[in-house]
């Protein structure tokens, strides 16, 4: 899952950074509001957090701005400003949720999680649960048939991406895309090994390879 | 209370009738005077007549009846004389029995004199002197008739004042009220500032009332920035003091303190405390109160987004619904509204099995605001203590459980009263009474 979080505030961001990290989320991160309105909607996150007090562009234009132009990527809005007129004026600028700081970091990781579940229709359970995996996002652990498997930060990746994205075909640079931030080397043999070890952890039938296209996690279509 | 109508018909109505009388009763003085002045020739040469009646017979002189004017003859017939010589006298016939007070100088007698029948005689005495004797003649006329004309005059006089008196009144009156129509239309457009149901005057006044309407639309132009300027200063300060505290909160979530949990423990409470002290004192600063005339809060266009937003807030299956009179305006302030029934609402929504209603009624003295929900709701004998928490909490600091804080701070701005009752839907019902009275009175 990769993410954008567009703070102002360095050590908050710093902060959230890392707390998103350990929670294996891809994320880039911008302070101005200007560069977030531009790379907000040129890069597939699969989530923005966004602070409303930004230099350059005030975060609702922004915001605004994203979804004239069509962006349906989940928003998610961390702000200071907490009266109820503010907050319904975050969702009618076409917010998905509105956090008030200051927040438990728990709190924004499962608001997070949350609104990653409702963009893709998955049912908002304790556990992500498809095609007889269980995902504890928290753990970072997967249970199978009452089995407890235990999961690398880059398998727990992928394996996220693919529950959420069951039954759909996935290409190698869309998974890459949406698995490393935008700084990191992007290398398609990694992905390849990854699939290969959950394979090798969750069993061969889990996920289905399609010369020239890609993956498709889950038996059914 | 003064009215400017009243004090002017006052004025103009006593300046009339004083004019009035005065007109009537000097033209009918100057009037008299000059009829009088008339009659003293008439009776001048009414003596001069009666002389030339004194004639000289063998025994002196004697009176020639047969020159006499008849008048003079029949009994009380209004003409009267008598003729005065050392020796003797004559005296009208006219007279019958009745002796007037006769002048006792020359010329009209300034006084009426009492003649017979209840008559009024204007007198007048000559004094002539033939063959060394002297004459003197007294001739009186009746006045009671001038007299009776001169009161019917006055009379009708009297009564044309009065016609114009009243015509005049109307006349002002009318004149006043069009004069007055600018004031009377701003006295309107100012109650429907009270009642949140305009921004602005916006009459086309007279250059004598332009100032004024300018001045209250600056003032409220100006009320409406400052409060703007406050809340975004406010919102400002929020940010600059919730980021660090949201920080500080992460980071005392940091492996290298939870390793320390007494640490942490202590510093996530004061961090909690000042958290909660800084939301709420923001909160309250950010309260329009009583002080914006012209706000108002439209229940059609503010509702919706505000169910939405809580829908979005507590992602339940909840039938969130709300019922008003349509074309509903409450005569408060957009965000403190907003801010009264999102707390409301917000605690609904939480404690709701499935329904949570809003419903806004006007009452007589104002607007009954009830929100209820289907929850396990509060027994009767803890809702009093419920909300003296609400009240305690936010004394210390707290005020996490109902959320009440922000609500009993507006409510004491607009002078409203909460009371919490069971709910037909079977949980809790928050009532809130806004009177709209006291508005613009106190």
């Amino acid at each position: 899952m990769r993410l954008l979080l567009v703070e102002d505030n360095v050590p908050l961001a710093d902060e959230l950074i890392a707390s998103l990290t350990r929670q294996s989320y891809a994320t880039d991160w911008l302070a101005d509001g200007r560069d977030a309105d531009y790379q907000g909607s040129s890069e597939p996150y699969d989530l923005i957090v966004l602070d409303l007090g930004l230099p350059g562009k005030p975060g609702l234009e922004v915001l605004r701005a994203w979804r004239a132009r069509g962006l349906a990527t989940p928003v998610l809005i961390l702000t200071a400003r907490d009266s109820w007129a503010e907050r319904i004026e975050g969702l009618k600028a076409g917010a998905d949720d509105y956090l008030t700081k200051p927040f438990h970091p728990e709190e924004l990781l499962l608001r997070i999680q949350a609104l990653l579940r409702r963009a893709h229709g998955v049912a908002n359970q304790p556990l992500l649960q498809v095609g007889g995996l269980a995902l504890d996002e928290a753990r970072q652990r997967c249970n199978k048939d009452g089995e407890d498997i235990d999961l690398t930060a880059g398998e727990f990746r992928l394996l996220r991406y693919f529950m959420l994205h069951a039954g759909q075909l996935l290409s190698k640079t869309q998974l890459a895309e949406h698995l490393y931030d935008g700084e990191t080397e992007r290398d398609s043999n990694v992905i390849e090994v990854h699939v290969n070890r959950l394979r090798g952890k969750l069993g061969r039938e889990l996920i289905e390879t399609r010369r020239g296209q890609g993956y498709r996690f889950g038996g059914t279509p | 209370m003064k009215s400017i109508q009243r004090s002017l018909s006052l004025g103009l109505a006593s300046a009339l009738l004083l004019v009035g009388l005065l007109l009537v009763q000097s033209s009918l003085w100057l009037f008299e005077a000059g009829l009088r002045r008339n009659l003293a020739t008439d009776l001048r040469e009414e003596t001069e007549g009666l002389l030339i009646a004194v004639v000289q017979g063998s025994e002196g002189f004697k009176l020639d009846s047969s020159r006499l004017n008849p008048r003079y003859q029949r009994a009380f017939s209004g003409h009267y004389f008598r003729i005065e010589l050392p020796e003797r006298s004559w005296r009208s016939r006219s007279l019958w029995d009745a002796e007037p007070a006769w002048p006792t100088r020359n010329g009209l007698a300034s006084d009426l004199v009492d003649g017979p029948q209840e008559q009024r005689l204007l007198a007048y005495r000559a004094e002539y002197r033939r063959d060394g004797q002297r004459i003197v003649i007294s001739v009186a006329r009746d006045y009671t008739p001038i007299l009776k004309s001169f009161a019917q005059v006055r009379l009708g006089g009297l009564g044309l004042i009065g016609v114009a008196l009243l015509a005049f009144l109307l006349l002002q009156r009318y004149a006043v009220k069009l004069a007055m129509r600018p004031l009377e239309r701003a006295r309107q457009q100012i109650a429907q500032l009270q009642q949140g149901q305009r921004q602005q005057l916006d009459i086309q006044a007279p250059i004598e009332l332009q100032p004024l309407v300018d001045q209250i639309n600056r003032l409220l132009a100006h009320t409406d920035d400052t409060l703007k300027r406050s809340r975004h200063a406010l919102g400002n300060l929020g940010h600059a003091l919730k980021t660090p505290l949201a920080v500080l909160g992460s980071v005392t979530q940091r492996e290298e303190l939870t390793a320390h949990p007494e640490l942490q423990k202590d510093l996530c409470e004061q961090l909690a405390q000042i958290q909660q002290r800084v939301s709420r004192e923001l909160g309250r600063a950010r309260l329009a109160g009583e002080v914006l005339p012209g706000a108002y809060f439209n229940c059609q266009e503010e509702l919706a987004p505000l169910f939405e937003t809580l829908k979005m807030i507590h992602r339940r299956d909840l039938n969130l619904h709300w019922k008003t009179h349509p074309d509903c305006r409450l005569p408060w302030d957009r965000e403190d509204m907003l801010e009264l029934l999102g707390n409301l609402l917000d605690n609904a929504c939480k404690f709701a099995r499935s329904e949570v209603l809003l419903s806004i009624d006007q009452t007589p003295d104002g607007y009954l605001i009830q929100v209820e929900d289907d929850g396990p709701g509060i027994p009767a004998d803890r809702r009093e203590a419920v909300m003296e928490r609400g009240t305690r909490l936010d004394e210390r600091a707290e005020g996490h459980g109902l959320g009440l804080g922000i609500v009993r701070d507006i409510l004491t701005a607009w002078n409203g009263r909460l009371s919490l009752e069971q709910s037909d839907l079977g949980g809790l019902r928050a009532c809130i009474h806004l009177p709209t009275q006291q508005r613009g009175r106190s």
